[in-house]
């Protein structure tokens, strides 16, 4: 590799190994491909950000205000497309984990860096079939693409089809890249248990992706096919089953909630660790528990069809098991309470969303055990109640971790640090902005108000009106953490090493690291001590002794 | 991860060129790029796995769509198939083995027949492919078989059975003949439907313009074979015409439908039907009417024993098509042309290894790649091995 910049002894990092837009466009490196993706995501964030401002504005009183019904209808579900298949899914695992998990297992690189570019511009390849989508008239079906509308629709189903289908592979390519990264590219010394928090919950979730996701593939596959071959699997015309095509989304799509969530516990369990001062409470628990999350993620979907008319038996079977799915997500939130207990709590930017995802994804979470009792869903099925719940968990929860999880790498990767109090400032603005926006839904959801709809009666106006405000509060503040995160990129003060004193591998490769990562093998600590760690800086840490015999290494598995 | 020790010469001990920088050696390289593709092959079994749910959701559902159709497909080619693909599975290990014992010429020659199967799977393949869009045994909407999956001629609804038969409707109410009503789900090719069967007095007609008039000329079977041009009845292939399984019930009134001999050679011939409403079948069953299970004892009054399994069968291959049949060939096309894809996709992965043995790239230390498609190619096998019986052996 070019090696011209080699001045000072020091290597070059891996921004400075080769310059110009095609080294970026052909590159292999995973922390080039994660940032490209984050560009990508942070984008697409804005994209969808603007859709769902339209969509609270147009609902900011009954009857009328900005557009028409089918445009509105349009409206929500290009907004729940981008963020679903855009923002969310490949928000933690494709961008963070891309940048970060490599170099957390102190690997030079992911398994399969080719496939890793090529799972970029799939990605790339499905944005650009929704943008054409959204070019020739938008779709109107919600996100879902529910059978048979999704058929008789006249808007662009196909090219939105086949974006998601795209989309579908670049996921379940990423997931397969990171399976193997996690088993093959360990350190010596570095067990299953030594693992930081955050490789398990990518771990798990690339279990979820190629498993699921090629479901997810071969169904909207079909769809695209019966679409413009009418070839009626799914269309009850020709004696097919529609309510199959729901079975088949949701097996994908109830996993692909996981997906999304998962990744995010595991970016909480790092933070929550690092600014506690204190090991993490519970470390196996968290570790299966992830797992056992991903493996019940696939027996749960029949709750999304409750009312779809399903066999009642399976209506039941379904509700019994989605209380399980209760019980690895308590033990997470246990855990890192348990973790914050008797800490030494440093409110630092990714803190703070580390702390309001521990408060929406509880509210997220509890919420959807009311969703999931059979009588209570039959009436709260497809009202605003849903809407709140499941923004709660996805956007309350992912996305909040997602930005925790941004500015608590940011410095690592751009070797520079975000401006740390409009970081605080807009992580409290995030916080109120969304409560206030999703609160009032789940209280105009109970009394009635049923979802996607384009007008509503006059009681429901005040509900409205405080949700619309509360998604200018967040949008403004999600805008301006991409500003200031693009701003700081050239401009911000220059990061150290370890600028909060955490203490898995990333933090002692150099800040921004090199091509490989490392220029000296990472030495293995142990896993969440801080005891060595010390404060030298407001945002500088530096380990000050070796730990008693190297008993981390001695740990070493033996499964290599 | 075991390091590596051997660093000698090779840069970073690696003893193919293939083997990529941020691997240790060539035996992580080789590791990691086996779980990925068992990882890959999972992802495959999930991927065709909704369309095994939708087969056997419809199966349950409609089992007598099953039965019916599996005649439509030709157990010799699907076992020709099978035994093409094991065939070819056997060589693509070979070819893992030769590659692992860098002989080159082995893995040349493997490779090759692993091609030419693939290759023959594909050319037996499009023959039965061309022969089902020719007859209209097709999916979905476009399902419009020329016959019955027992081999007897059926009205289509698009009239597209060029060379073979084709159809006329005679609407009694309008009093003229017309292709009106032989649109999509207006015919009723039910035979068990009383009504129009009987009674039918044949008449030729000749088209006048646009309309076909009546020259009242009535004829028989024969006759109708030669005014058609045929000659001689025994080279028809199908019946000059056919009156008794193909009634036709058009939305303004009954009518019949005829099938005769080659359309498109005498485009001005017609055939006008006359028919007087059959008497039902038989005496209504008097439990008929009652909802749910019969009550005790209504076979032991009305006599009639239920058809079995087997019997049903033979009618329904022989009659028309049971409702929603396009179903079968949904998912048969739909599994089948999924595995297609994978099989061109395998005659390209092939092709490209042929390319890198003859060039001399695989060794034993670096065979990942022939390993990997040999794995791809063993899947397809497989899923081609849950194909066949379970759509070519419907009993």
């Amino acid at each position: 590799m070019a090696t011209n910049h080699e001045t000072s002894g020091h290597e070059p990092n891996f921004y400075e190994v080769k310059r110009g837009l095609k080294s970026w466009l052909y590159t292999l490196d995973h922390k080039r491909i994660g940032l490209m993706y984050l560009w990508g995501i942070l984008g697409s964030l804005l994209l969808g950000g603007a859709f769902a401002l339209l969509v609270r504005i147009e609902l900011f009183s009954p009857g009328q205000d900005i557009v028409g019904q089918d445009r509105y209808n349009q409206f929500f579900t290009l907004h729940g497309a981008v963020m679903v298949f855009l923002v969310i899914v490949p928000g933690i695992p494709a961008a963070l984990g891309n940048m970060i998990m490599p170099i957390q297992l102190g690997a030079p690189d992911v398994a399969f860096p080719k496939l890793n570019l090529t799972s970029f511009y799939f990605w790339c390849i499905g944005a650009t079939l929704l943008l054409v989508s959204i070019a020739m008239g938008a779709v109107d079906t919600g996100w879902t693409f529910y059978t048979p509308y999704s058929l008789q629709t006249p808007t662009a189903v196909l090219p939105a089809v086949m974006g998601v289908f795209v989309l579908g592979f670049s996921s379940i390519f990423t997931g397969l890249n990171f399976l193997v990264t996690v088993h093959k590219f360990r350190p010596q010394g570095m067990g299953w248990f030594q693992l930081p928090l955050n490789v398990w919950a990518l771990y798990a979730t690339a279990i979820m992706q190629i498993l699921a996701t090629p479901v997810l593939g071969i169904t909207v596959l079909l769809l695209f096919v019966e679409t413009f071959m009418k070839i009626g699997i799914f269309d009850p015309q020709l004696g097919g089953d529609p309510v199959l095509f729901q079975h088949f989304f949701w097996f994908y799509s109830h996993p692909a909630v996981y997906i999304m969530i998962i990744p995010g516990m595991g970016v909480i369990s790092e933070l929550m660790t690092t600014f506690s001062r204190k090991p993490v409470f519970g470390y196996r628990f968290i570790a299966y528990s992830s797992v056992s999350l991903a493996l019940l993620s696939f027996l749960v979907w029949g709750h999304h069809m409750f009312v779809s008319g399903q066999s009642r038996l399976a209506t039941m079977v379904f509700s019994a098991l989605t209380f399980t799915v209760g019980i690895p997500s308590a033990i997470k939130v246990f855990n890192w309470t348990a973790t914050l207990y008797k800490g030494d709590i440093r409110l630092k930017t990714p803190m703070l969303y580390a702390l309001s995802f521990l408060l929406l994804f509880t509210i997220g979470g509890l919420t959807g055990l009311f969703l999931g009792i059979l009588a209570v869903d039959v009436h709260l099925h497809d009202t605003y109640f849903v809407v709140a719940h499941f923004h709660y968990v996805m956007m309350g929860s992912t996305l909040v971790a997602f930005l925790g999880g941004l500015h608590y790498w940011w410095p690592k990767i751009s070797g520079r640090m975000y401006p740390e109090r409009l970081g605080q400032l807009c992580a409290v603005g995030v916080f109120f902005g969304f409560n206030l926006t999703f609160l009032p839904q789940f209280v105009m959801g109970s009394r009635g108000m049923p979802r996607r709809y384009w007008d509503y009666d006059p009681e429901f106006t005040i509900f409205h009106q405080l949700s619309t405000v509360g998604a200018f509060v967040l949008g403004i503040s999600l805008f301006v953490v991409v500003c200031y995160t693009l701003w700081s990129a050239k401009n911000g003060p220059r990061a150290t090493v370890n600028p909060w004193g955490a203490t898995t591998l990333e933090w002692q490769a150099p800040t921004p690291p090199t091509l490989y990562n490392f220029e000296t093998p990472p030495e293995l600590h142990e896993l969440y001590n801080y005891d060595d760690l010390e404060q030298v800086a407001d945002v500088e840490w530096v380990r000050v002794s070796k730990p008693e015999g190297a008993d981390a290494v001695a740990k070493s598995s033996a499964d290599h | 991860m075991s390091q590596s020790h051997d660093h000698d010469g090779h840069g970073h001990g690696h003893g193919s060129r293939f083997i990529q920088h941020h691997y240790d050696d060539a035996q992580h390289q080789f590791d990691s790029g086996k779980l990925g593709i068992w990882l890959f092959l999972a992802q495959e079994i999930l991927f065709f796995s909704a369309l095994f749910v939708a087969y056997i959701l419809y199966r349950s559902h409609r089992p007598e769509i099953y039965a019916y159709a599996h005649y439509y497909l030709d157990v010799k080619f699907g076992a020709i198939n099978t035994a093409v693909l094991i065939a070819s599975s056997l060589t693509a290990a070979w070819a893992v083995r030769c590659a692992q014992l860098g002989q080159r010429r082995g893995l040349i020659l493997n490779l090759s027949l692993t091609l030419l199967c693939a290759f023959a799977f594909l050319g037996i393949k499009y023959v039965e492919y061309s022969h089902k869009i020719h007859e209209g045994i097709l999916y979905g909407a476009k399902f419009d078989p020329c016959v019955s999956s027992g081999g007897s001629p059926l009205v289509t609804k698009r009239n597209h059975c060029d060379g073979t038969k084709s159809s006329v409707v005679w609407d009694k109410l309008a009093a003229k003949a017309s292709e009106g009503c032989l649109e999509s789900a207006k015919i009723d090719q039910d035979a068990s439907t009383p009504g129009l069967q009987a009674k039918c007095v044949v008449t030729e007609l000749r088209r006048n313009g646009a309309a076909f008039e009546p020259t009242g000329k009535t004829f028989d079977e024969c006759a109708a074979s030669a005014l058609l041009g045929h000659g001689k009845a025994k080279d028809v292939k199908y019946p000059c015409y056919t009156l008794s399984l193909q009634p036709a019930v058009c939305p303004k009134g009954p009518a019949a439908l005829v099938l005769y001999g080659d359309h498109t050679k005498r485009p001005d011939v017609g055939i006008k039907v006359e028919c007087e409403p059959s008497p039902p079948a038989k005496e209504a069953d008097p439990f008929a009417e009652a909802a749910g299970p019969a009550p005790l004892g209504t076979r032991a009054l009305t006599g009639v024993e239920p058809p079995t399994k087997h019997e049903l069968n033979e009618r329904f291959a022989a009659g028309p098509p049971p409702p929603n049949t396009n179903m079968f060939f949904s998912i048969y096309f739909a599994m089948t042309g999924l595995h297609g894809i994978h099989v061109l996709a395998g005659v390209v992965v092939f092709l490209w290894l042929l390319f890198r043995a003859i060039r001399g790239d695989f060794t034993p230390d670096y065979f990942g790649p022939v390993d990997y498609a040999a794995l791809y190619w063993h899947i397809v096998d497989l899923i081609w091995i849950f194909l066949f019986p379970l759509l070519y052996l419907i009993h």
